[in-house]
């Protein structure tokens, strides 16, 4: 398993050129949301809902290229042969794609701050929101990735998936961001945490165990 | 708005009933000319 | 592999006949003879429709989350026509929710959508499914789509509490207004006979789309056609 995650982050270490892009998308959507709004107070008091829409955006083009290494000269064939079980290389895959969109999300606070007026000193609970929001993007997204990947029209595909089904995540994560940076007397972010945590509780292990199903051949 | 009395909404309820008619109506001829279709 | 046989091919038409006459039945008695409610006025009548519409469609998707286990654990294809039925009629019935939700909502509360859980998570769960019925439309091959789309119904599934949960907290946080009112206990007649009716036209409707999935996956699956055989021989 650690095997397959120093695969994944040497794979995404070269391709690194593709992180900044996709940094960039990221930093282009808030900047239009902020266009689509306009200098008014609402920016702030909904920064935590943008972020968290760039971050879902950009998440379709990092994880529709999250098997694409895979889908050349048959790699996931001879993945596959390997005397590993399948969920590991699914595990591998998703702590990386997780991984990914933390940095994103992290690259991307300055960004809100900025823009939004949104500043905050509740930068660790932002940390944990952040990671814990990717996670539950990532746990489906990959295995969504792994299936569209092989099919037709993927990029269309993917994200028509992918985004009803994250709709706790995005509602719990913008909630607890907007939380945090407009202030939380009664302590409702501990809620929304809790039920971060039970998705994907829920959707690592059911991804994990029908990614098998899914790359069989 | 709870409370008080919510009045002419005939119109509502027609078109609420006819689109629900009109949905299932027309669901249930394309199933039949799929199935036609098919054959 | 797919078995395809019908003990009663006429079934799903008669099914059909019995849902149309009890929901002219149902309807007429919600429409006619019920009484308007005491705040709601008319409007309680679409009530009658909806709340069947409601059970239905929930009846569907659940029958199609069925169907998804079953398929991924047995080799047979007609679990897959009918699991691709369910989710199509579910859909339907689901998206109809959604349009008798607003047509409900506007007189009442004077806004189309009022984001109330129950119809916030049906719409989730329309474009959810909705997505598994367009993966199965890019996937060609007929196996490989049993099993990705059961998966994804499967992955849909497990969402459904999640959503309304998640959907309920973070309403009532806004102190939005309450969900639409049950139905008076006075008159259950037009709600049973439009359940009734729905529930036979949505299983005829599930036979009969079921049918039309297992011919053309058996067609998918046929070997080619002699000509072709006949050259490589």
């Amino acid at each position: 398993m650690i095997a397959a995650l120093r695969k994944e982050l040497l794979l995404q270490w070269r391709t690194r050129a593709q992180a900044v892009a996709v940094f960039v998308f990221g930093a282009t959507a808030l900047l239009l949301f902020s266009f689509a709004i306009g200098p008014s107070a609402a920016l702030r008091r909904y920064a935590g809902g943008f972020l968290w829409l760039g971050l879902l955006l950009s998440s379709t083009l990092t994880l529709s290229e999250a098997f694409h290494s895979e889908m050349e000269n048959h790699a996931l064939e001879g993945l596959l042969l390997l005397p590993v079980p399948a969920h590991v290389l699914y595990y591998g895959k998703a702590l990386a794609n997780t991984i990914q969109l933390v940095m994103l999300g992290i690259a991307l606070v300055p960004v809100m701050v900025v823009l939004y007026d949104a500043g905050t000193t509740q930068l660790l609970t932002i940390l944990l929101i952040i990671i814990l929001g990717s996670a539950g993007i990532s746990a489906p997204g990959t295995l969504y990735s792994a299936m569209t990947s092989q099919a037709r029209a993927k990029q269309t595909l993917l994200p028509l998936l992918l985004f009803p089904l994250i709709v706790p995540v995005l509602l719990a994560s913008v909630k607890a961001t907007s939380l945090a940076i407009l202030g939380d007397p009664m302590d409702e972010g501990r809620s929304w945490i809790f039920l971060l945590l039970a998705f994907n509780g829920i959707y690592w292990s059911l991804c994990g165990l029908l990614f098998d199903r899914v790359v069989e051949d | 708005m709870t409370g008080g009395y919510v009045t002419g909404g005939w119109s509502f309820v027609w078109a609420a009933y006819g689109w629900t008619a009109l949905v299932l109506l027309s669901y249930g001829i394309s199933l039949i000319l799929r199935l036609r279709k098919s054959r | 592999m797919i078995t395809e046989n019908h003990r009663f091919p006429r079934l799903p038409y008669l099914l059909i006949a019995a849902g149309v006459l009890c929901l002219s039945v149902g309807s007429y008695f919600g429409l006619f003879v019920a009484p308007p409610e005491h705040y709601m006025g008319e409007v309680q009548r679409i009530m009658y429709v909806h709340v069947p519409t409601a059970w239905n469609a929930l009846l569907a998707l659940t029958f199609g989350f069925i169907c998804a286990v079953v398929s991924l654990f047995k080799d047979d294809l007609k679990w897959d026509a009918r699991m691709e039925a369910a989710i199509e009629v579910g859909v339907l019935l689901g998206f109809l929710l959604c349009c008798q939700g607003a047509i409900w909502a506007k007189p009442t509360w004077g806004v189309w959508w009022d984001w109330d859980p129950r119809l916030t998570t049906t719409a989730v769960l329309v474009a959810a499914f909705a997505g598994v019925l367009a993966l199965r439309h890019f996937v060609d091959d007929p196996v490989k789509r049993a099993t990705w789309s059961a998966v994804a119904a499967i992955i849909a599934s497990a969402d459904v509490p999640i959503v309304y949960y998640s959907v309920r907290w973070w309403n009532s946080l806004h102190q939005m207004q309450s969900s639409p009112a049950t139905v008076s206990s006075q008159f259950y007649l037009p709600l049973r006979a439009n359940a009734f009716g729905i529930l036979f036209l949505m299983t005829g409707f599930i036979m009969l789309r079921a049918r039309i999935a297992s011919r053309r996956i058996a067609t998918e699956l046929a070997p080619p056609p002699a000509e072709f055989l006949g050259e490589m021989a």
